[in-house]
């Protein structure tokens, strides 16, 4: 579904990306955690094409993104093909980034419209399934300052996945949100991990991390120092700097 | 009664220029601030420097420029009129790309990157999702300016064009009064009470979001 190999990338000569090779499959629930600064949600970025990489390999399904050229430097395929290939990836963030000009229906409908090529009755169908989905039917004509961070994160699901991507980036979708609010957001993430949505998830939140994802990766330094079952990687992990950092956690 | 008669004569000579000006400088404005936002120096540099010189000479200055420079540079003759309105169009659109420039800057880049991630392209990300609330944030600084050009009007005297406040001077002197001048102010507070709320009523309509 999505292999990203050898990636590297450098922000004015620091590198925060590092060979970073993964792979996602379909159906798969990925969950990315690792200390501030280790490149976590750069990687999504890079693979959202909001960040240009350096070196190394990105494919979506087959589709070549960006390939390394014989001289060692990251080659992107025109924008028109790019933007033909990212419509399979939706990714949320952290401050969820909704529209403030448009009431949340038209949030959600107005890419699969315009960018999709939906009818404007299509899109809106949609857009009340997922709407129920999140639990918000009620908020369809509301604008985004009238909803809580956890209303607004769960618009900002939604409207990634009105393109109906098949794989959803998420970046670390609660971090901007309280406990109670965190709940909620989750509730919908573990929803779409049962209904086989495949995703990775960026996340500090351990415990989700842990009871949701079927694959953890565990990254340091722009590193992906190892990856595994969150059994493996919870309760046995092989690096000591794995370790050390669930060790904080569980204290 | 001819006093008032002869005010409005000048007065609507005072929004012809008034409107002119907009609906050149309002777009063009728009054109100059993404000049001088472009990452090519080529286009930025003069762009810049247009903008430096016509914030940085009196209007005055520049009407009677645009009147007499073609004629002196290229034996052009320029309508006084035409000279007034290319001079007052160069000027606001300068003032008018620095709002457009702070407006367009102050909008979030996760606004873009949204976007971008929902696959609309550069020029759909700029007209559906920027301007709108570009248009929202300069509503109190492009009022102010709409202000100011109601009453820098009647700077066109200079070059010769009778508009609201030469009238009401040259009524001044031949009645040998300065009344004719206080009711020359009276007509441009109420052009600028409709201007306040007209911004007044947009700023209403823009305020359903935040």
């Amino acid at each position: 579904m999505l292999k990203v190999s050898n990636v590297y990338k450098s922000f004015d000569g620091k590198e925060v990306l590092k060979d970073v090779t993964f792979e996602i499959r379909k159906g798969e629930v990925v969950a990315i955690i690792g200390p501030s600064g280790s490149g976590k949600s750069t990687l999504l970025r890079c693979i959202n094409l909001l960040e240009r990489i350096d070196k190394g390999a990105i494919v979506v399904n087959g589709n070549v993104m960006v390939r390394t050229s014989d001289s060692g430097k990251a080659v992107y395929e025109n924008d028109k093909t790019l933007r033909k290939i990212r419509l399979n990836l939706g990714l949320v963030f952290q401050n969820f980034n909704l529209f403030p000009h448009f009431s949340v229906l038209r949030n959600i409908t107005e890419a699969p419209i315009h960018v999709a090529g939906m009818t404007r009755s299509e899109a809106n169908k949609i857009a009340f399934e997922l709407l129920e989905k999140m639990g918000l039917s009620d908020k369809k004509d509301a604008y985004p300052h009238q909803l809580s961070g956890g209303q607004s994160q769960r618009v900002a699901i939604a409207r990634a996945l009105a393109l109906k991507p098949e794989v959803l980036f998420l970046d670390e979708p609660t971090s901007a949100l309280d406990p109670e609010l965190t709940i909620e957001v989750l509730k919908v993430i573990k929803k779409l991990a049962a209904e086989k949505m495949t995703m990775a998830v960026v996340t500090h939140e351990m415990n989700f991390a842990k009871e949701v994802a079927d694959r953890i990766i565990f990254m340091d330094r722009g590193q992906i120092i190892e990856e595994g079952t969150p059994k493996m990687l919870f309760e046995n992990p092989l690096n000591e700097r794995t370790r050390a950092f669930i060790r904080g956690f569980n204290n | 009664m001819s006093l008032f008669i002869r005010l409005c004569q000048g007065m609507l000579v005072s929004l012809e220029i008034f409107f002119l000006t907009l609906l050149f400088s309002l777009p063009l404005g728009m054109l100059v601030a993404l000049g001088s936002m472009s990452g090519k120096k080529l286009i930025k540099k003069p762009i810049r420097i247009y903008i430096l010189i016509m914030r940085g000479t009196p209007l005055i200055l520049q009407l009677v420029f645009v009147l007499y420079a073609p004629f002196y540079l290229f034996g052009i003759n320029l309508n006084r009129f035409t000279a007034a309105i290319i001079a007052f169009v160069l000027n606001y659109a300068a003032y008018m790309s620095e709002i457009y420039r702070a407006g367009i800057e102050s909008i979030p880049i996760g606004q873009y990157e949204a976007a971008s991630v929902l696959g609309f392209t550069k020029f759909q990300t700029f007209f559906r999702i920027v301007l709108p609330q570009v248009v929202k944030r300069i509503l109190p600084p492009v009022s102010n300016e709409v202000i100011t050009l109601i009453k820098d009007t009647a700077l066109v005297q200079v070059v010769g064009i009778s508009e609201l406040f030469r009238v009401a001077q040259n009524e001044a002197s031949r009645v040998f009064s300065t009344n004719p001048l206080f009711i020359a102010g009276i007509f441009y507070f109420v052009m600028n009470w409709l201007v306040t709320k007209v911004f007044h009523s947009m700023e209403e309509r823009l305020s359903y979001y935040r």
